[in-house]
């Protein structure tokens, strides 16, 4: 029997959303290609994390052992080689994650593998397993093939497919982990928590995000006033952070923050997929650029193509006389 | 410290217009200015930024035609001391898998504590060349390095996760480290510097010379091969407003109006 | 980073200045409108530039490190003009920041902006293909193989991809146009002068451009250039050598036909009218009178004076690489006193020749909330309108 197997990404003890957007894919695939559909759990004292994946698919390979408690690429390797060459799984998923990418190129050279990352989809068209993933930093898309191979590892890019509630009730199986060799050559040290902040964009309803179309750090007031205006909080993009324009606490993307404001406003932002997966959820996503091609008018709105230098300034001032014609019209 | 450090010639694709050409695989490239790989130019300043503190020597590979050079001498005005580039006809269309493999042929037989990568090609982005080279000499990695501290024969590195959070992993040297960007804040290389540069020698290699064949480069030994590149089809019917500023501007207050978020 | 002593060779970009003769006597400190703002401090650069290259038995320990404020320097040229000693401290500033830039000492904007004028010709990175937008629905000549330009118009690279600014080329254009004279631009193939590059020290770079550009004055025989920038102006007349090709600032040009009885004008405007001396027309190249000659033949114009005019005009901190540069703290800038200046007097329009003031002012505009109260506006926009 085919079998799609998905690893399962948890850590402080929950799993990531990354895993359930997997399983959606997984389970699409599993229908069109006839298969069934596992995942697999690796950690320790993970039990209840398991259960809860029963939910999503045909059965849970759950791993448990004390060295597996931290995620370590050396370990988690062993385990997934020993499952992959027991099981022969047709498709394996794992996230186009911090995780993901520290493991899944190695099991594939260990295990010659054929592998694709930063897919948007996969499917299987003619006998080959396709994929489609972004190039240039999302203005391009490609369809790419894989060598003919009897099995297939993908990375997923998260936010792509939506996490769904899941239906079947699978089994889980408490596997007894494989001998492990002890590894000393790369140890899980600790976890790092981001320092406590000035300011949580994330609460916030209403978001003025600015991207290197900014400039300069002295033309950051402009994002500041048209925010001011707007009761909102400034956010920004990763290269703005990079730059040490603003605090860590201020980037929405991948490695920063996820938002789901009322309004975001996209200033000066490519909109590459890194900082879009931070905040495509918004409930109203506007966006300006100077470049009609930028990526970011993918997920807005309403785009306004054009100079933000000329634009901001105008914005401020339309928002700020709409303000007061409503607070004088009470 | 001995430090190899894999760089790559990309496109600036960021403010260009970018035509697909016949083939449907590659984009035309005559128009575009190429520049080292962003990830690539902070792993470069972190090897010499070593090699300033510790002593040593920073040797640049690169896979690519004559124009890559560029990218080389730019290292080469940085710190680096040696540059080695690898070209040949039939590493066109090569992925990840196959760039990994002409690397380690170059790697496996020279001296280093620790080989620095770019997490990522800002032009596929496939982040997966340091860790397919460090499994295929089977040395330990670590990758979206944010921070590192060399310490007795190992690195202490900090890795960049989501959500704002970090990881701190301490890997044996020699090691690959693939680098994030942000991790500090890379020197200017003058004309001057990269014009003296041209003394230093780049020693150019073909497949034969990395004893690789060459169905094992290319498509042919590729795990991934481009089908067809596109234009991404707009996927939300978002509404795209231009010309006159004031009107453009007007009507965007009337949205937020209407969605309540102007109180 | 790196060493804290000389090499010989960064010694050399130094040694050739001339400043054996310095009195220590402060002028250029005193006089130098940075000075307060950020502490850059002329006159002890010198000092310390006297000590590496003239090394006495018994000195303070030498730190480069501190000499980072010299990227603060406007370029102004201030302290060159009050220099009892011929001395000129400016280029001392660029000597030292000639010695960062091969070290790769700089500012990430900085490096941002010489990068981006090596590899598409502008500072801001756009696309070559992009800089004749500005005339797009204009009749404007691009020069072509085998025919001789004559007078070329050099746009610049802010008035070709700012927005704002690309009203000024427009202006200048279209003036051209209405008075008949035949002219060309470079188009694609113009690429940035290289002024500010030649003043943050990056002379590599710097030869470059002009290598370039005057390959591409002479492909296309080339006898006269105008320029929208005073920077332009500056570079291509006093930095590059062109011999056979006479360098204007277009009001320059343009004083000229209004001399000659060429410029007419048949609208007038009733406005006051206060005319801000750029460094580079002014205090560089002692370009005085011509701005204010056309602006007075503009009928209905009430030409004034601000307090700080002429040689003494308050520079709006925009040369000198300043655009791409913000010291560390420093809270506001000094178009901010400029703009509260001609708020004072009551002018209507503070009339600029130069692309650098225009953006500077205007932005100087808004943060002093002073936008309902005057204008800020190129000459050949006021020009335009009168025509």
């Amino acid at each position: 029997m085919r079998e799609i197997l998905v690893l399962a990404e948890h850590r402080l003890g929950k799993l990531r959303d990354i895993t359930f957007e997997m399983l959606t894919k997984g389970r699409q695939l599993a229908l069109e290609a006839g298969a069934t559909l596992s995942i697999a759990l690796l950690g320790y004292g993970v039990e209840s994390l398991a259960e809860e994946l029963a939910d999503y698919a045909d059965e849970v390979l759950l791993i448990e052992e004390k060295r597996l408690e931290n995620f370590n690429s050396e370990y988690y390797q062993q385990v997934l080689s020993h499952i992959i060459l027991e099981r022969k799984p047709e498709v394996i998923f794992l996230g186009h994650t911090s995780y993901g990418l520290e493991l899944a190129p190695a099991l594939a050279i260990k295990l010659n593998i054929p592998i694709v990352t930063d897919v948007i989809d996969v499917y299987f068209e003619d006998g080959k397993f396709m994929a489609i993933r972004d190039f240039y930093g999302g203005k391009l898309q490609a369809k790419v093939s894989l060598r003919k191979s009897t099995q297939y590892i993908a990375t997923i890019r998260p936010g792509v497919f939506k996490a769904e509630k899941g239906k079947r009730r699978g089994n889980v199986n408490k596997l007894s982990p494989p001998d492990l060799t002890d590894i000393t050559y790369k140890k899980f040290i600790e976890l790092v928590k981001p320092p406590a902040e000035a300011v949580d964009i994330s609460t916030a309803d209403i978001v003025v995000a600015v991207g290197r179309g900014i400039g300069d750090a002295k033309n950051l007031h402009l994002i500041e006033e048209l925010s001011n205006v707007l009761g909102g909080v400034v956010a920004c993009s990763r290269p703005i952070v990079d730059m040490g324009w603003l605090p860590k606490e201020r980037q929405v993307g991948i490695s920063g923050k996820t938002v789901k404001p009322k309004l975001y406003l996209a200033v000066g932002i490519s909109g590459q997929f890194y900082h879009v997966y931070g905040m495509m959820n918004s409930e109203l996503i506007i966006a300006i650029n100077k470049d009609p091609h930028a990526p970011i008018f993918n997920v807005a709105d309403y785009g306004i193509v054009g100079d933000l230098f000329e634009i901001l300034p105008r914005l401020t001032k339309k928002i700020l006389e709409e303000k007061s014609a409503g607070a004088s019209s009470q | 410290m001995e430090i190899i450090v894999c760089v790559k010639h990309v496109p600036e694709t960021a403010e260009a217009d970018l035509v697909i050409d016949e083939s449907r695989k590659r984009i035309k490239t005559e128009d575009l200015v190429f520049d080292i790989n962003e990830w690539d130019e902070y792993a470069l300043e972190e090897a010499v930024l070593l090699k300033e503190k510790y002593g040593g020597s920073v040797t640049v590979i690169t896979i690519g035609p004559e124009d890559a050079e560029d990218t080389l001498r730019k290292c080469l005005a940085k710190g680096a001391d040696k540059a080695i580039r690898v070209t040949d006809k039939a590493i066109e269309g090569s992925d990840g898998y196959a760039i990994a493999k002409i690397l380690y042929n170059v790697v496996k037989d020279l001296r280093f504590d620790l080989i620095l990568c770019g997490a990522q090609a800002s032009d596929d982005g496939y982040a997966v060349v340091g860790v397919m080279l460090a499994s295929l000499l089977g040395i330990p990695y670590a990758t979206m390095v944010r921070k590192m501290e060399i310490g007795d024969g190992v690195a202490k590195v900090t890795r960049e996760l989501e959500d704002g959070l970090e990881e701190i992993v301490e890997v044996k040297l020699p090691a690959v480290l693939t680098i994030q960007t942000g991790i500090n804040k890379p020197r200017y290389a003058s004309i001057m510097s990269i014009r003296r540069a041209r003394q230093k020698e780049i020693s150019v290699l073909d497949l034969k010379a990395v004893n690789l064949a060459e169905d094992e480069v290319g498509e042919k030994g590729s795990w991934v091969i481009v089908d067809e590149l596109f234009v991404p089809v707009r996927k939300k019917k978002g509404e795209i407003l231009s010309g006159d500023l004031d009107q453009v501007v007007s009507k965007i207050v009337e949205v937020m109006k209407e969605r309540g978020v102007l109180k | 980073m790196t060493a804290k002593i000389l090499e010989k060779e960064e010694l050399m970009l130094i040694k050739k200045l001339d400043f054996n003769v310095c009195l220590q006597c402060g002028r250029c400190t005193s006089s130098c409108p940075i000075f307060p703002k950020t502490g850059l401090n002329a006159r002890t650069l010198v000092r310390k530039s006297l000590y590496f290259v003239s090394p006495l038995t018994v000195h303070p320990p030498l730190d480069l490190s501190d000499v980072n404020k010299v990227w603060d320097c406007t370029t102004c040229n201030i302290c060159v003009v009050r220099c009892p000693r011929d001395v000129k401290p400016m280029d001392i500033v660029v000597g030292l920041r000639s010695i960062l830039i091969e070290r790769g000492e700089v500012p990430p904007t900085i490096i941002d902006a010489l990068e981006n004028i090596y590899k598409f010709g502008n500072p801001f990175g756009l696309s070559r293909s992009k800089r004749v937008e500005w005339a797009k629905d204009l009749n404007v000549k691009r020069v072509s193989e085998g025919n001789k330009a004559g007078l070329l118009y050099f746009v610049g690279c802010v008035p070709s991809y700012e927005s704002r600014a690309q009203e000024v080329a427009r202006s200048i254009a279209i003036t051209l146009n209405g008075l008949g004279i035949d002219f060309s631009i470079l188009g694609e193939k113009e690429n940035c002068c290289g002024n500010e590059v030649y003043s943050l020290g990056e002379k590599g770079l710097f030869e470059v451009l002009v290598e370039e550009n005057t390959k591409l004055f002479q492909q296309y025989g080339v006898n006269k250039i105008i320029t929208t920038s005073p920077h332009c102006f500056n570079a291509l007349k006093n930095r590059y050598k062109l011999n056979d090709i006479e360098v204007q600032h277009y009001t320059q040009f343009f004083a000229d036909l209004i001399d000659k009885n060429k410029l007419k004008f048949s609208k007038s405007i009733d406005k006051k009218i206060a005319f801000h001396d750029p460094c580079y027309l002014g205090r560089h190249n002692n370009v005085f009178d011509e701005p204010r000659r056309i602006l007075e033949n503009i009928p209905g114009v009430e030409l004034v004076e601000l307090r700080h005019s002429k040689s003494r005009s308050i520079c709006c901190e925009g040369g000198g690489g300043r655009m791409w540069y913000d010291p560390p703290g420093e809270e506001s800038r000094l178009a901010e006193d400029r703009v509260n200046e001609a708020v004072e007097l009551g002018v209507d329009i503070l009339a600029v020749a130069c692309p650098f003031c225009l953006l500077t002012l205007e932005d100087a505009l808004k943060k002093t909330g002073n936008e309902d109260k005057i204008q800020i506006k190129d000459v050949m926009e006021v020009v335009r309108e009168c025509l």
